[in-house]
């Protein structure tokens, strides 16, 4: 399952056609032709599909010509486009490797059904062998696609020196072949120095429907984003057959959440103890296992001073930085810095998309900084369809100790996941 | 880190043999272009948070009738801002190393995948880098040796993200 990309664009599916067909040398800016390719996902219209499998058979003749192709294939996946099925074939001979890697996913999106089945999946087994090509992701379609033709094409995969490729195939061949030795292999991954192998771990483990790696994966030291993920998807994968039920997943699932550094099992460490600058500098790391760190540190090492330095830093320059912005906030309650009671309730209220992982962690923390003030402003978001929001706010509440009416959960629109949360802490509660 | 020094030591000595002909051709190549990449470096890191200023009013320039999401949202933009300037800083590294090998670890592998997992469409960025790549002009900003350069990793980023 994937969930059409978000984009700041929004075209209607008229506007997007028409600039998809317009040629290149009539538009002014030469991205205009890739938004509206991207565009069209929000469309599932036969139009749309035939506009963008027109797209594909254009020429190519620069760096534009080719992205734009390359996002038709793609999109053309989204879209679910059986009719497209003969055209991503053709694709999988294009000269860009990363249009012949759209072309595999969009291929994995759809499914190939009837006689041409065999032909396709043979084509992408072979480019097994071609280096160019993402190794990774083949092997994650092909058992997608449930190749069985492909199990000992793979197999050899499982020994590469890459993390990511090897993860991806021994999660191919347990979900090929039921071969589940090399499963531990994948939660020592969740540990990896490489921040790109401990995600693709959670992937893997994910794809594999490694129920009994929960545990192991809430304490891989990326960002929250992955972890959540992770769980949600086994989640929704599981829980319907009873694979794995929301008794097994609460405390998991309560643990991410709320996101404290000691709750992870990080893979840095500093060789002597780091300055007040260095460790708020920190914060700002593409690797989250650092940020996590700094947080930490900041907690051990500097409690009385963090406070009054992170609200600088956070005037200063954190407030604009998504990824520094989530930390601070969960800084800020952790320190219980109750001065920092507005700043927060900013950030619980903040509907800029890229600062959601904050108004999780500021619903977090108005519940470590035990205001009631905060109460009627939680409970606000109760039933929001960000659901890790919703589920934030009963954890703040909980911690609040604040009665909620069971009403809220037990509807159709609730998220399964907060319902299943009200639900039973209403059936403790009584 | 890869570069084309360190590929053409690294494969010789996987092979145990002195580097080639071939392979001190392309090390004289680099050499060669290194003071342009050299001065590109320079301007870029001189200027880099105008930049991506002009990237992301370039993104936000788009569509402004409505038909954008909050397009004037001052947050949204510092978003932008934040993952260009980090693409820019990568771009400069891989100019003072004369390859994409920072750019490859730290902003390339594995970032489609995520993308994709995460549900962030890549036209922000394509549009942004596209209109750098559209702006730069020597030798307003730089000469065109060191254009060329510049303008090289700016079109590695984009298609590698596209």
């Amino acid at each position: 399952m994937n969930q059409r990309p978000f984009s700041i664009f929004s075209l209607t599916e008229d506007q997007a056609i028409l600039l998809l067909e317009t040629p290149p040398e009539q538009l002014d800016d030469p991205a205009d032709r890739y938004i509206a390719a991207s565009q069209l996902v929000n469309y599932p219209s036969d139009r749309a599909i035939q506009a963008l499998i027109k797209a594909l058979t254009l020429p190519v003749e620069d760096l534009n010509s080719r992205i734009v192709r390359r996002k038709a294939v793609e999109t053309l996946g989204y879209l679910k486009a059986t009719a497209a099925l003969p055209f991503l074939q053709e694709r999988l001979q294009d000269e860009d490797p990363y249009t012949v890697q759209n072309a595999i996913w969009s291929i994995g999106e759809i499914g190939c059904p009837d006689q041409p089945e065999q032909t396709i999946i043979g084509e992408i087994i072979a480019l097994l062998s071609n280096e160019r090509q993402n190794t990774r992701l083949i092997i994650q379609t092909l058992a997608k696609l449930k190749s069985t033709a492909a199990v000992e094409p793979i197999r050899a995969f499982m020994q590469a020196d890459d993390p990511a490729i090897a993860g991806a195939a021994i999660s191919a061949l347990y979900q090929l072949a039921g071969e589940d030795t090399q499963l531990p292999r994948l939660v020592e991954f969740l540990q990896h120095d490489s921040v790109n192998a401990r995600r693709s771990s959670i992937q893997d483990l994910i794809d594999a429907r490694c129920y009994d790696a929960i545990p192991k994966i809430i304490q891989c030291p990326v960002s929250i984003a992955f972890r959540l993920r992770g769980i949600r998807l086994l989640a929704e994968a599981g829980m319907p057959t009873e694979a794995i039920t929301f008794a097994q997943l609460e405390t998991a699932l309560d643990i991410t959440i709320r996101d404290h550094p000691q709750a992870l099992a990080l893979v840095h460490e500093y060789d002597q103890p780091p300055s007040l600058d260095f460790v708020i500098h920190e914060l700002y790391e593409t690797d989250f296992s650092r940020c996590y760190l700094a947080t930490q540190t900041l907690l051990e090492l500097y409690p009385e001073v963090a406070p009054t330095a992170l609200i600088t830093e956070f005037q200063q320059k954190a407030r604009g930085d998504y990824g520094a912005h989530y930390h601070v906030i969960k800084l800020l309650g952790w320190l219980r810095y109750q001065p920092a009671y507005d700043l927060i309730l900013e950030a619980l209220h903040n509907p800029a998309p890229q600062f959601q992982k904050s108004r999780f962690a500021a619903a977090i923390a108005l519940g470590e900084l035990g205001d009631a003030r905060a109460i009627p402003e939680l409970k606000t978001y109760l039933d929001n369809p960000v659901w890790a929001l919703s589920y934030a706010c009963l954890l703040a509440l909980q911690q609040l100790n604040v009665a909620i009416d069971q009403a809220i959960f037990d509807t159709d629109t609730a998220d399964f996941l907060v319902r299943a949360k009200g639900l039973r802490r209403f059936a403790s509660s009584r | 880190m890869k570069s084309v020094l360190t590929t053409v030591v690294a494969a010789a000595d996987r092979a145990a043999r002195f580097p080639s002909s071939s392979d001190l051709e392309s090390v004289q190549g680099s050499l060669q272009r290194a003071a342009a990449r050299m001065e590109a470096a320079d301007k870029l890191a001189g200027n880099y948070d105008q930049v991506a200023q002009e990237a992301v009013d370039a993104i936000y320039k788009k569509y402004p009738n409505g038909q954008g999401k909050d397009i004037d949202a001052g947050t949204q933009k510092d978003k932008c801002k934040r993952d260009i300037v980090h693409y820019l800083r990568l771009i400069n590294y891989c100019l003072v190393v004369g390859g994409t090998g920072p750019l490859d670890e730290w902003g390339i592998n594995g970032a489609r995948e995520v993308y994709k997992a995460l549900g962030i469409g890549a036209d922000t960025y394509v549009t942004g880098l596209t209109a750098l790549r559209s702006r730069g002009c020597a030798p307003r900003d730089m000469s065109a040796q060191a254009l060329v350069e510049y303008n090289t990793y700016l079109d590695y980023v984009i298609n590698s993200m596209a």
